[in-house]
């Protein structure tokens, strides 16, 4: 497992601890634009992710990529998570995985 | 002589001056007395409530008054204590008016002299029509409500009416004026089952009584009018404990304890509903209350828990023991005529609740199905589960330990509302370490596991109530109850029942599951590692025995039929089940297991017989082979029914899927995150909540899932528990670089090696003594650089 370059688990709020840094989210997608998804992240923030989307998204959509802001993100992987995704457990492991277990994550 | 009897209490009864003991505690002599069978016509169910009573005429030495004994006092008859002669003082009493006739209720009396020769000439006074107690109208509406309303289903008042027989020195003037006669021609053949005395029957027959046109001025019994005017003058209160069938007014003033749901049934005679509610007085008597169809429209909605009311008018019915636990008789039916009025101001002379508390040591020699009323330190709680009724409705239930001063406890189950409601309040006391004292009224209790407690319908759960009790057995719990040894006298708290039991796999071995008298039911969330596909299944018999197939293995007899030993038949064709072993695997360990017909459908995905048919007839090998890769390596909720058999003088745990449920991701997501929460609460808590009795390396999960620890309370050792969880171990030994060895929680320094606060792990007192994690620590000690570099391999909980 490449464990060079790890990427945090992040929901809307703990984006901004990684400015600059490498994170991964799931988003369920409000809009699409050429080069850039409007997305809701699981603790109900809007958070903007930019680069090259996939010409067709699913409602949720994980991304990697570097945190530009507090509210950005430019992805470098983009993965469509289907339409179906618990979005409180996904924001359950962030929190956990941001907190007093952090240590048991890359 | 006379001078000791109460003269003239007999007229004052008669004209209404006198109506109960608050008036006049009169002395008077009895100057006859009757036996009386009363079989009421509710009494079906129950015979011992086919009562016998005692009628007496009462003397003041000038006229007599009619009376009827309380049933407590029968003994007193039947000793010959009270007999004809006897001189009594009444000291309680009420006077009720039936079928216009003055009866005296005495509830309770004083015996001045048993035997005593009669006193003066007195005779026998019944209440004219003509008697100053109102006016004719107001009579008519009494008759009405007596025999009009309540005819159809209260045949009791009226045969109480005939149950007193015509005195023989009844002066005949008084005869063609007395109104009650007639009302025996209502309920004329009852009269043949008197007991009466042959000369009052020849005397003076009662054939003339029966002639209309001698009581002109009688309405009939039959016609059922509505009452013309009402009495509004505001009756009398009287107590709970005086209330009994022979009564027409009364009026009782009670506060709610509880209000039943409102139910629906379809019974013989159409569909109805009903619903009832509990009552208590000043006085400490209780009393159920039973509305139907109509009535239950017009009360519902007023009665309210804890409210205080007028109740007026009613029947009283024998109370159906079955369904009624209240320590009375009888039980109230409201019907249209009656009245419920709240009153506002409250009274504080009625009791909130009125509170029979037993020690749990008692309940092992009380019945089974008696009612009973508990309270006790809430000591642990199962999560809600759900069991099928036999009718195949699903009914909620939960089960917790109650214990108190008398060193034991006993499971309390809790069904349907009580589970979520005050179960979950419960839960989150228990879970944030506090042992709630919870008071439970009206509890059955029930010999399904040893003695056990459950509520009913009416049952009523109180946590923490302000009551000296509950002051009582905090005080002990904090002083000396928290660590006194307690006994169960249920037989297992197993939560009874097959809810779920997550487990790990080490967990079978290191727990000893299936070792015990009955099986453990256990979940395991695991994934098929291995599967023995040879022998998937076996021919079974296909013959139906009783509502399911003989299922027994049927022997190929070589010419295409099938031979059962167990039938002694043979068919044509047989069929194939599933007998699938499987090896399961989760995160701490790998146990067999197999899985039958309906279980092994649930995994492979199809019947047995066409996979064998793939197999064996297409031979399409592929095929298979895909359908067995499907299965395996798929992670599932494995329902498992562990038990020890023996097999050729070996014993071995056996354990059988008995379900298998592909994992739900979501839900099971769910599950772990609340285990996570848990183990959180009780980190936060170091509490002796749970002692963990596995291995190091299943640790953390255990304790996590926390159900398997509730046996096992007695011997806690709090520093152990900590340091065998792996993930708070790291955190102790080698976070101490980045985390200092104290996880802030909610602001407070916390220690994860003893789990006090106010200090960190570093300065632990018990690191001084304790060199803590062996088992695990060693592992670490070796590489603590690579693993504050953040590459941490995930499998370090095994080590």
């Amino acid at each position: 497992m490449d464990t060079s370059s790890p990427s945090a688990f992040v929901n809307g709020a703990l984006l901004r601890r990684y400015i600059g840094q490498k994170v991964r989210t799931v988003v369920q997608v409000i809009g699409s634009d050429m080069g850039s998804v409007v997305g809701k992240s699981t603790d109900d923030l809007q958070i903007f992710v930019k680069g090259s989307p996939p010409a067709s998204t699913t409602t949720y959509l994980e991304v990697i990529g570097i945190a530009e802001s507090e509210n950005s993100i430019r992805a470098e992987t983009w993965t469509n998570f289907g339409i179906s995704f618990d979005a409180l457990n996904y924001n359950e492991l962030c929190k956990l995985a941001n907190g007093e277990f952090k240590h048991l994550f890359i | 002589m006379a001078a000791n009897l109460t003269a003239g209490a007999v007229a004052k009864m008669l004209n209404g001056a006198v109506s109960s003991e608050a008036e006049m505690v009169p002395i008077l002599q009895v100057t006859d007395l009757k036996l009386i069978q009363s079989k009421l016509k509710q009494s079906r169910q129950n015979q011992d409530l086919s009562q016998e009573r005692y009628k007496l005429s009462l003397s003041d030495g000038y006229k007599t008054q009619e009376g009827m004994l309380n049933t407590n006092m029968n003994t007193l008859v039947n000793q010959g204590t009270i007999q004809v002669g006897s001189i009594l003082r009444l000291t309680r009493f009420v006077c009720n008016l039936i079928q216009h006739r003055r009866i005296v209720m005495v509830l309770e009396l004083d015996i001045i002299a048993e035997k005593c020769h009669i006193i003066g000439n007195p005779a026998q006074t019944l209440t004219p029509i003509a008697q100053p107690v109102g006016n004719p109208e107001q009579q008519q509406a009494r008759r009405s409500e007596l025999n009009g309303v309540r005819q159809v289903n209260d045949s009791s008042a009226a045969r109480f009416g005939v149950a007193n027989p015509p005195q023989p020195h009844v002066p005949e003037t008084s005869l063609s004026t007395l109104p009650y006669v007639s009302s025996t021609s209502g309920y004329g053949s009852s009269r043949q089952e008197q007991i009466r005395p042959p000369q009052a029957a020849s005397s003076r027959p009662v054939q003339p009584s029966y002639k209309p046109q001698q009581q002109p001025q009688q309405p009939s019994m039959y016609v059922n009018r509505g009452p013309v005017a009402r009495n509004e003058a505001p009756a009398r209160i009287i107590p709970i404990s005086a209330l009994n069938p022979y009564q027409g007014r009364w009026t009782i003033k009670v506060r709610v304890t509880s209000k039943g749901e409102l139910r629906r049934f379809n019974g013989p005679r159409g569909d109805g509903k009903v619903f009832s509610f509990d009552l208590v007085d000043a006085d400490g008597g209780e009393i159920r209350v039973t509305c139907f169809n109509d009535v239950v429209d017009q009360f519902f909605d007023v009665i309210v828990v804890g409210n205080v009311y007028l109740i007026s008018k009613g029947s009283l019915k024998p109370a159906r023991k079955e369904y009624n636990h209240l320590p009375n008789d009888y039980e109230i039916h409201l019907d249209n005529a009656s009245t419920i009025q709240q009153c506002h101001e409250d009274d504080a002379a009625i009791p909130r609740n009125q509170f029979h508390f037993r020690n749990i040591s008692d309940i092992e020699n009380m019945e089974n199905n008696g009612i009973t009323d508990l309270i006790g330190i809430v000591s642990s709680i199962s999560p809600t589960g759900s069991i099928m009724r036999k009718n195949g409705t699903e009914a909620q239930k939960r089960a917790l330990q109650l214990k108190d001063m008398s060193g034991r406890s006993v499971e309390v189950t809790m069904w349907g509302n009580f589970c979520n409601a005050e179960g979950q309040k419960l839960q989150n006391l228990c879970d944030s370490g506090v042992f709630p004292v919870l008071a439970v009224k009206a509890g059955r209790i029930s010999e399904f596991n040893g003695k056990q407690v459950s509520t009913i319908g009416s049952s009523q759960l109180f946590i923490e109530p302000d009551l000296p009790e509950a002051r009582e057995l905090r005080e002990w719990y904090e002083r000396e109850g928290r660590n006194a040894p307690c006994t169960s006298i249920s037989r297992e708290f197993s939560g009874s029942g097959r809810e779920e039991v997550r487990k790990v796999i080490t967990q079978i071995k290191d727990e000893k599951l299936g070792t015990s008298e009955k099986p453990d039911w256990i979940t395991v969330s695991g994934t098929i590692s291995f599967m023995k596909v040879d022998n998937f299944c076996y021919t079974a018999c296909p013959i139906m025995n009783g509502d399911r197939p003989c299922s027994k293995k049927v022997t190929n007899n070589g010419d295409g039929t099938w031979r059962c030993e167990r039938c002694d038949r043979c068919v044509d064709e047989c069929d194939y089940r599933y007998i699938l072993q499987l090896q399961l695997q989760d995160h701490t360990g790998i146990t067999w297991a197999t899985a039958f017909q309906e279980a092994g459908e649930e995994i492979m995905g199809m019947p047995a017989k066409d996979l064998y048919y793939m197999k064996y007839e297409d031979r399409d090998e592929d095929k298979f082979e895909d359908i067995i890769r499907k299965a395996a390596f798929t992670k599932y909720i494995f329902k498992l029914k562990i038990k020890e058999e023996t097999y050729s003088d070996e014993q071995r745990v056996k354990a059988t899927v008995v379900k298998a449920e592909k994992v739900n991701y979501s839900s099971d997501t769910r599950f772990l995150l609340d285990a996570i929460n848990k183990l959180r609460t009780e980190d936060a808590n170091p509490l002796p909540i749970n002692q963990v009795t596995s291995s190091h390396g299943s640790g953390a999960f255990n304790s996590g899932i926390g159900t398997s620890g509730t046996r096992e309370t007695s011997s806690v050792d709090v520093p152990r528990r900590e340091i065998r969880l792996p993930a708070a171990n790291q955190v102790s030994q080698f976070g101490n670089e980045h985390t200092s060895g104290s996880r802030p929680l909610g602001g407070i320094t916390y220690c994860n090696a003893c789990g006090g606060n106010g200090h960190a792990a570093d300065n632990c007192p018990s690191f001084m003594s304790e060199p803590q994690g062996q088992h695990t620590s060693s592992a670490y000690r070796s590489t603590p650089g690579g693993y504050a570099a953040g590459g941490m391999p995930r499998q370090h909980v095994r080590s």
